[in-house]
């Protein structure tokens, strides 16, 4: 690739021209800068400030339409104190069931736990009521991948196991018992399986 | 009023070498690689037309008018995996600096696309490179270290050395950098955990985010309540002393220590790398000249002699030629010298040698495909080139 690394003495560090603000491309450049400079702070930083709020959902469309949106909240607030992981029964027609493992973090090598996260990642946010209405597609998404290929189920089951980390008085912690709960029930379709 | 223009004119358009932009364009384009592959296995499970989630779905949960070439492209599979490989290309294009600016912002297009397309399997490092990505765009990124000045200096559109430029896009991901840790630590603030000091405790006890194990020794909750503590005035100290520039480099040596660790204990892939892609950013381009002189005298013993390359300076095609040579020897290899300095020639030799570049060596000059495949030798950057010379000369004997 081109380009000698030493940087020539000649063109180190130039002194720019005294008015940055005199050709129009600078003002437009100028502007840009402003507004992001202003603009990009007031949405990722944690204030809830109404003069705040008005001016996140001013520039909310230019955000969410060029892909500025941000969050900053990297186990905060609070880290999750939950271990867990989903997975889906699958009721055949015929009555049989089956089971359907999300990749397990704590079960896989170091390298399928590396190409996996994102499924992590997603179980989260599978497990949280406000995205209830990912819970068909994902249904729908393991009906058309049993374990068993040959046979189509007609119930799924979406299940979440999880086992809270509790802090005790002596500075110590324990994982409690592990629990179970069905979050969400899917008949499935004929027309699930159109396209496939 | 004039001293805060010349100030933010100053920090945003001085004209500075684009060297350290140039760094970041290559490792940013390698870490898009590596995320694009990571991803490759389950591209259809994630962006397919029968993915996990389906687009219209997205579209209900996360509404409004965004950049996303998922809802323009045929509702098939097949224009999905198409978008996999020209993405691929691009961000391959975009590490070389072939089309820099075209590249960057085919990348940041497909990167925003595949990101809006599914949200909810995005992680902070995957935002930052949307974030510098679009910033990117605006950047002189192929300035430097790239196909695209080779080819300018080729044109004879510039010299050896590398031009200034105006780096304000370069200040928008640096100050996006600060803004992250900043951002960070004030959320932390908010959390009782953080506050008390058991933060680490929890994150380092959820197996599914665990990676190599740590010593038990690091694991007590004394040691998990300073580290909580001590995260939070690294990540403070990122987001303001980093502009410091007395200590600059003792704050970027405690992050990168600080994102290896994580590294080492946490399976959040390639987010580590992504912060640290942006620190090239706050290197001086004259301690890169500095560490890279002292790489390359380290080096020199393992390459050989230095190559004596004698030009036409009268040559317009051999001056480019030679202007060439200099931005691609990195490693130095090469001494250069005009004809007209070189005593020891015959005038029938000079006379031959015009408009060539002839290669000194001991046992007489190389001319042509020798002088080809000594230059390709003698430069690491033109070691791939090796083979070809020789398959050349082969084709050429055989002619």
């Amino acid at each position: 690739m081109a380009g000698t690394l030493p940087v020539p003495k000649t063109v180190r560090d130039k002194p720019s021209p005294t008015n940055p603000f005199a050709r129009w491309s600078d003002r437009a450049i100028n502007l840009f800068l402003l507004f992001h400079l202003f603009a990009i702070p007031i949405w990722c930083l944690p204030s809830d400030s109404l003069p705040l709020l008005v001016v996140r959902e001013l520039v909310r469309p230019y955000f969410l339409w060029s892909g500025l949106f941000q969050s900053w909240d990297m186990f905060s607030p609070s880290p999750k104190r939950t271990n867990g992981y989903l997975e889906a029964r699958l009721v055949y027609t015929d009555g049989t069931s089956d089971y359907w493992q999300f990749p397990r973090m704590d079960r896989l090598s170091q390298n399928e736990r590396y190409l996996k996260e994102r499924y992590r990642k997603f179980e989260e946010i599978l497990t949280d009521d406000k995205f209830s209405d990912l819970w068909p597609d994902v249904a729908r998404y393991i009906a058309r991948h049993p374990p068993n290929g040959s046979k189509r189920p007609e119930m799924i089951m979406l299940i979440r196991n999880w086992s809270d980390l509790v802090r005790n008085a002596d500075g110590s912690f324990t994982d409690l018992p592990w629990q179970s709960r069905v979050f969400y029930r899917y008949r499935v379709e004929p027309e699930d399986f159109n396209g496939q | 009023m004039n001293a805060i223009l010349a100030l933010w004119n100053r920090f945003f358009f001085a004209e500075q070498s684009p060297v350290p932009l140039a760094l970041f364009r290559i490792v940013y384009g390698l870490l898009v690689i590596v995320t694009i592959l990571l991803l490759k296995a389950d591209w259809i499970s994630w962006y397919g037309t029968h993915a996990w989630m389906s687009l219209d779905t997205m579209r209900e949960l996360e509404p409004g008018v965004r950049l996303n070439l998922f809802t323009i492209l045929p509702k098939d599979d097949r224009s999905v995996i198409a978008l996999f490989w020209i993405f691929l290309a691009s961000a391959v294009l975009l590490t070389v600096g072939f089309l820099s600016r075209l590249n960057s912002i085919v990348v940041y297009l497909c990167l925003a696309s595949i990101q809006q397309r599914n949200l909810y399997i995005l992680h902070g490092g995957d935002t930052f490179l949307r974030v510098a990505g679009f910033f990117l765009i605006f950047a002189p990124a192929g300035a430097a270290l790239s196909v695209d000045r080779l080819l300018r200096v080729w044109r004879g559109r510039e010299q050896s050395g590398v031009p200034a430029h105006r780096l304000w896009a370069q200040r928008m991901i640096q100050i996006e950098l600060s803004l992250v840790y900043f951002a960070t630590f004030c959320w932390k603030l908010k959390g009782t955990a953080w506050m008390e000091g058991s933060a680490l405790f929890y994150i380092f006890h959820l197996f599914e985010l665990r990676r190599f194990p740590l010593p038990d020794l690091l694991l007590q909750p004394g040691i998990l309540k300073l580290g909580t503590w001590s995260a939070m005035v690294l990540e403070f100290s990122l987001g303001t002393l980093i502009w410091v520039r007395r200590i600059r480099y003792k704050v970027l040596a405690a992050g990168l220590l600080f994102h290896l660790s994580l590294e080492y204990s946490l399976n959040v892939p390639m987010f580590q790398w992504d912060v640290l892609s942006a620190y090239l950013l706050f290197i001086d381009a004259r301690d890169l000249e500095r560490a890279w002189n002292w790489v390359s005298i380290r080096l020199s013993p393992w390459l050989g002699e230095p190559v004596t390359v004698i030009y036409d300076s009268h040559s317009e095609r051999t001056r480019r030629l030679v202007n060439l040579l200099i931005a691609v020897d990195i490693f130095r290899r090469l001494v250069f010298k005009a004809s007209d300095e070189t005593r020891n020639q015959t005038a029938a030799e000079g006379e031959q040698n015009k408009r060539k570049l002839v290669i000194a060596t001991s046992s007489g000059p190389c001319l042509e495909t020798d002088a080809g495949r000594m230059l390709a030798k003698a430069i690491p950057l033109l070691w791939p080139l090796v083979p070809c010379c020789y398959v050349w000369k082969v084709v050429q004997n055989w002619k």
